[in-house]
């Protein structure tokens, strides 16, 4: 090598983007994780936005061409904000505050950083699906089926992404954690992690499968079942409803613990009694089984013993971390002084909006009441997906200085979009439910027929819900502008960079 | 007093954990085929409804695979043994074999597949079976390419007794496709 060579290859630092793309390092990693899921979140909030001002008036289809198009809006806002928005929000602190509360560092972090570049890539290809009028297919089969496939193919990319990086993160927890670290000793936010990453490993592959059926069937000719285009949202629906959307909650809950104990200076008391509440949460977050395209005629699955069991069973042990959460606050609570931490504000909002959502859930199954195909549905999503884009927040600001760098802290943005993003989960869930009871459907269409009971005089709900929509939108801007802000400040003056890669 | 010899570090089995998270994943992927599979298959069975044609799938093909298979998870089982022995020689022996086991079982099913006169988009008992037996090819292609890489690591010398964690979670994929197989076998090959 020349001494030219020499100068040349030491002027040529890396871009941003060749050090994100090319860096193995959890803090690089969770930036993508944080800011992809922070962006998508916001799509998917948008998109839904969209569906409410269309049901404002759903005499005529002023926003979509007609109810194909609105389908692929509502099925895209539900996707957006469970797989492509929470779960990889959740990856965000699971590739670098766990393994450095399990006192290691982050197992295969090459295979992480793969993982994380594959669901990019997917969450990619899915959102262009979505908007080359493809989606998981439409009830009228007005879709293109080449963007349909696009679609399918991206939600694989974005399930495979999510299971290389949750092997990733439970091997780190389980066989990478500090010599004499007990799994009991695990802090909270490690130890659901751990069990919520045990349910994904189990129901993103039937998902996978789900999927991967449909598409062999969308392919090349006329499909026979499972790739019509009326068919694959109804195959794949059950991940986007209860309980698989349970385990979306489960580490905000185990956040929610960690960090109103910091915060208020106080030892979690029952911490053993809590452990198991939390598995019991997993356990029964498990949704796999709960697939309505494939019922048997006569015996629904919604309708089965175990479903019904299970959404009312969650309610007590989403009672009971609650209580152990109260009982920290209870003890601590006069630690947090006049002007309690934001994100501390905002756990508890989000554990209150989990315990809401698994009541919603089971009064979603109650047999008499008739509520399987209406918007009660949509209300019970609405709290524990909020609940969880709440959480997923609260715990990035919290642990802001170990991602980005302790420069330029945004508390009162995060507060405020926060509250803003709260106060319009509960709107929008509040409204769903009671439009919901009065006999609106999850899926309106675009005609006053197709949302249910044309006299129940849900416009006025329609409305709320959609300012709920709004409010939500709002904050997500506001979150992602104070991350953005705090990002750029560490990287003004250097907070942000770290060793390792 | 006696001399004290320290023991040898226990290493956390990070790959064999790993490997087994990972086939924990592969296997929840076919039990979600194999839901779908037979509880459509039940429906249709007791509809009166007629789930493949009469002599479509033959037991011979199927039956041959599942020897190839089973002869398979012998010869890794021979591998983990040689390794665990620092018997080089015969690990890439039972390596080569088992790979070779696995390669002639893809030959053996696509050559099936080809012939079988049962095209994908005539049923959905048909997309069900190219899905499954498709992915479990796969399954078994990645396998193969996972057994090739250690061969090439053991012909350099890097799989001991010591380091032997990558046979170690390669098998547990490999017996995973064994038992996999055998519910194909039984449940599409044997069943119908």
């Amino acid at each position: 090598m020349t001494t030219t060579d020499t100068a040349a290859a030491s002027d040529s630092s890396p871009t941003a983007l060749e050090e994100a793309v090319t860096s193995t390092d959890p803090t690089t990693l969770s930036k993508v994780w944080g800011f992809g899921s922070g962006a998508l979140i916001l799509l998917g909030s948008i998109a839904g936005l969209l569906v409410g001002l269309e049901r404002l008036d759903l005499g005529s289809a002023n926003v979509f061409d007609g109810a194909d198009g609105m389908f692929q809006f509502w099925s895209a806002h539900r996707v957006a904000l469970v797989l492509l928005g929470v779960l990889p929000g959740l990856m965000a602190l699971a590739t670098t505050i766990v393994p450095r509360q399990c006192g290691g560092s982050l197992m295969f972090p090459r295979a992480a950083a793969l993982g994380c570049w594959i669901w990019l890539i997917g969450a990619g290809m899915t959102l262009v699906g979505f908007l080359a009028d493809g989606g998981l297919g439409t009830p009228g089969g007005g879709g293109q089926r080449q963007a349909t496939a696009l679609t399918v193919m991206g939600l694989l990319l974005v399930i495979a992404g999510l299971l290389v990086a949750s092997v990733s993160v439970m091997t780190t927890i389980v066989s990478g954690r500090a010599a004499g670290t007990g799994l009991r000793d695990l802090s909270f936010t490690a130890w659901t992690t751990l069990v919520a990453a045990t349910i994904w490993t189990g129901m993103l592959p039937v998902l996978a499968a789900n999927a991967v059926l449909a598409y062999v069937d969308l392919r090349g000719r006329p499909a026979i079942r499972f790739g019509a285009e009326d068919a694959i949202w109804e195959q794949l629906s059950w991940m986007f409803t209860h309980p698989a959307i349970y385990v979306l909650a489960l580490p905000v809950l185990g956040i929610a613990l960690d960090v109103v104990a910091t915060t208020t200076r106080t030892v979690q008391a029952n911490r053993d009694f809590l452990l198991v509440a939390t598995v019991a949460f997993g356990f029964l977050s498990f949704g796999a089984f709960a697939q309505t395209f494939f019922d048997t005629p006569g015996t629904p699955i919604r309708e089965e013993a175990l479903s019904v069991v299970a959404a009312f069973a969650i309610v007590p042990v989403a009672l009971a971390i609650l209580g152990g959460l109260a009982d920290t606050l209870r003890r601590g609570g006069s630690n947090l002084g006049s002007k309690p931490p934001a994100e501390t504000v905002l756990l508890i909002l989000a554990a209150l909006l989990v315990v809401a959502g698994t009541a919603v859930g089971a009064l979603h199954v109650i047999a008499p009441l008739d509520l399987l195909d209406t918007a009660v549905g949509g209300a019970n999503f609405t709290f524990v997906v909020g609940a969880g884009i709440l959480g997923v927040g609260a715990g990035l600001h919290h642990w802001v200085d170990e991602l980005t760098g302790p420069e330029g802290h945004r508390d009162g943005l995060i507060l405020l979009g926060g509250l803003a993003i709260a106060s319009g989960i509960v709107l929008s869930g509040m409204t769903d439910l009671i439009s919901g009871l009065l006999d609106q459907t999850d899926f309106t269409g675009v005609t006053l027929a197709a949302a249910g009971n044309p006299k129940s005089g849900v416009d006025a709900l329609n409305l709320v819900s959609m300012i709920g929509s709004f409010a939500v939108v709002g904050g997500l801007a506001t979150w992602m502008l104070a991350g953005g802000l705090v990002t750029a400040a560490n990287r003004t003056s250097g907070g942000g960079e770290r060793g390792g890669s | 007093m006696g001399t004290t010899v320290p023991t040898a570090p226990t290493r956390p089995r990070t790959l064999v954990v790993a490997s087994a998270f990972g086939t924990g994943s592969v296997i929840m992927y076919f039990g979600g085929l194999f839901a779908l599979y037979f509880s459509i298959r039940a429906d249709a069975l007791a509809w009166g409804t007629q789930w493949y044609p009469e002599g479509a799938i033959q037991l011979v093909p199927g039956g041959m695979n599942m020897a190839t298979m089973a002869m398979s998870a012998i010869t890794m089982g021979w591998a983990v043994h040689s390794v665990l022995n620092d018997d080089r020689v015969h690990l890439m022996i039972a390596m080569a074999l088992t790979a070779v086991l696995g390669i002639a079982m893809v030959n053996q099913t696509v050559f099936y597949f080809v012939d079988i006169g049962l095209p994908i988009d005539t049923s959905e008992a048909a997309t069900l079976l190219f899905t499954i037996v498709g992915s479990h090819l796969v399954m078994v292609a990645i396998g193969v390419l996972w057994l090739g890489m250690l061969l090439l690591r053991t012909l350099g010398g890097q799989d001991t007794s010591r380091h032997r964690d990558l046979v170690s979670a390669a098998a547990l994929y490999w017996y995973a496709a064994v038992a996999v197989y055998s519910v194909i076998w039984i449940g599409i090959y044997i069943a119908k």
